[in-house]
């Protein structure tokens, strides 16, 4: 177990905490592009708490989730806490798939986040349209639905990149004790 | 002197300034047209005096400027801080105009429907993310008096209703979601009912569906609907859209029309909610239910 000194604790504390406080800036200034204007738009928020998800641990990743899921459900008029529960189990899988299985590569966020929004895309299809058997409603299906979730899976890359940038400053590195690096060697 | 006075230049010199003193005196008599030669020398000369002119004006611009630059920086910066006044009285102005026609509007459907309790306008707080039957939120909730299932209208005509309310804000379900369903009469006819309900064909186009329209039906395009009050969700008598393009629904049954709203709901920024009127049902849940 590596000893670290006060100053590197204090400087540790520092960049988790804007690191945290630069990402929920993020998520607020996303909820509110989502909130305006009467066009279709990207669920912002959805890559976003993926991103955050990649990296970080369990708990902030399920709140994290969590958060943003109420945002869309603010933001799209759904029943309140449905997104939220859909994202907290998301975010909770991916962190897990990331820190166990997956490399942190932006190729694997890109497909992780496609397979992901259409998930979510096509069931706040499913439940608040197709269920219904409105007249035309496949029309939604190839208007709305698909045309979000293509919208989505491109603002991906440029929240990718966003929150990479943060994390590059931000995110604490590991350090490896002599005895870790030794190990890892063998 | 005597003999400078009788030599030929002399003459020559006093011949010289009769002949300017002359010209002068002719001058004179062309009543403010200038003589063939001197509009021969304005021509000649134009083009150099139009540069030498540009030059000397650039030079006087440039030391004016060099000489009197606190003053202008000063003129400058205060005429900046009136432009920065005037901007902000002018927006306060916009705001009150925009205010006062709502209020007038407000007015109008208050003289026009005494019966109707409505509150201060309320406004678009924003639309529905990719919602395609464009659901709003408005800025007016439960501390507004605004309960669920309040019909909100523009003066123009119906828009929707109220179908989650919170304290200080409420969602808003258009009349071009097929989950709203207003029943209404031709207001030229006043025998023809039918009901308006929402379609995704319609809706793509900001538009809605009237069906359940009797075969021998006397509308016709342009025909304006009007709610027909026997819900008891919405007043009786006011407009929701007019008939675009009359059918016949698909079992043949019935005759179908496109309505097109009063007011362009896809682009609302402020609306009027309807807390009461006569006629009203009240519905249980929608009071049970506050927090």
């Amino acid at each position: 177990m590596r000893i670290r000194t006060s100053r590197e604790r204090r400087i540790l504390r520092f960049k988790t905490v804007t690191r945290w406080i630069l990402y929920y800036v993020l998520i607020l200034f996303s909820f509110a592009l989502m909130t305006s204007g009467t066009f279709l738009k990207p669920v912002l928020l959805l890559p976003l708490a993926l991103a955050i998800s990649i990296g970080n641990d369990l708990m902030g990743s399920a709140f994290t989730g969590a958060f943003c899921g109420m945002l869309i459900d603010i933001a799209c008029g759904r029943l309140f806490g449905y997104n939220a529960v859909l994202l907290t189990i998301f975010c909770v899988g991916i962190s897990l798939a990331f820190d166990l299985y997956l490399r942190s590569r932006f190729i694997n966020y890109l497909w992780v986040t496609a397979v992901v929004s259409y998930i979510q895309c096509w069931l706040d299809y499913t439940f608040y349209y197709g269920i219904w058997n409105y007249e035309d409603v496949e029309l939604i299906y190839r208007n709305t639905t698909l045309k979000v979730w293509v919208y989505t899976v491109i603002s991906s890359v440029f929240i990718y990149l966003l929150v990479k940038l943060i994390n590059h400053f931000l995110m604490p590195r590991a350090h490896l004790t002599i005895e870790e690096a030794i190990k890892t060697t063998n | 002197m005597r003999e400078f006075l009788k030599s030929t230049r002399f003459k020559v010199l006093a011949a010289f300034i009769a002949f300017l003193v002359g010209i002068m005196i002719y001058a004179l008599t062309k009543g403010g047209y200038s003589l063939s030669g001197v509009s021969f020398i304005n021509t000649i000369t134009k083009p150099f005096r139009f540069v030498s002119n540009s030059v000397a004006m650039k030079v006087e611009s440039i030391g004016d400027k060099l000489q009197n630059s606190d003053d202008y920086y000063e003129e400058n910066q205060q005429l900046k801080k009136q432009i920065g006044e005037l901007n902000k009285q002018l927006a306060g102005y916009d705001e009150m105009k925009t205010e006062l026609e709502q209020l007038r509007k407000l007015v109008v459907i208050k003289d026009e429907h005494p019966d109707y309790v409505i509150p201060q306008p309320a406004e678009v707080l924003g639309y529905t993310a990719n919602d395609p039957f464009h659901s709003f939120t408005i800025d007016r909730g439960y501390a507004d008096d605004v309960k669920p299932y309040c019909p909100v209208a523009t003066a123009e005509g119906l828009v929707g209703i109220t179908i989650e309310v919170s304290e200080h804000s409420s969602l808003v379900r258009t009349i071009l979601s097929p989950d709203l369903s207003v029943a209404v009469v031709c207001a030229s006819t006043n025998a023809d009912f039918g009901i308006i309900e929402g379609t995704v064909l319609s809706a793509a186009n900001g538009n809605t569906k009237l069906s359940h329209l009797s075969l021998s039906n006397k509308v016709k395009k342009g025909d304006i609907m009007v709610t027909s009050g026997n819900s008891g969700l919405f007043p009786k008598g006011y407009a929701v859209g007019s008939v675009k393009e009359m059918g016949v629904e698909v079992n043949g049954l019935s005759a179908c029309a496109e309505i097109e709203p009063c007011s362009d709901i896809t682009r609302l920024s402020t609306v009027f909610v309807i807390t009461d009127f006569n006629g009203k049902e009240e519905r249980a849940d929608a009071d049970t239910n506050l927090p």
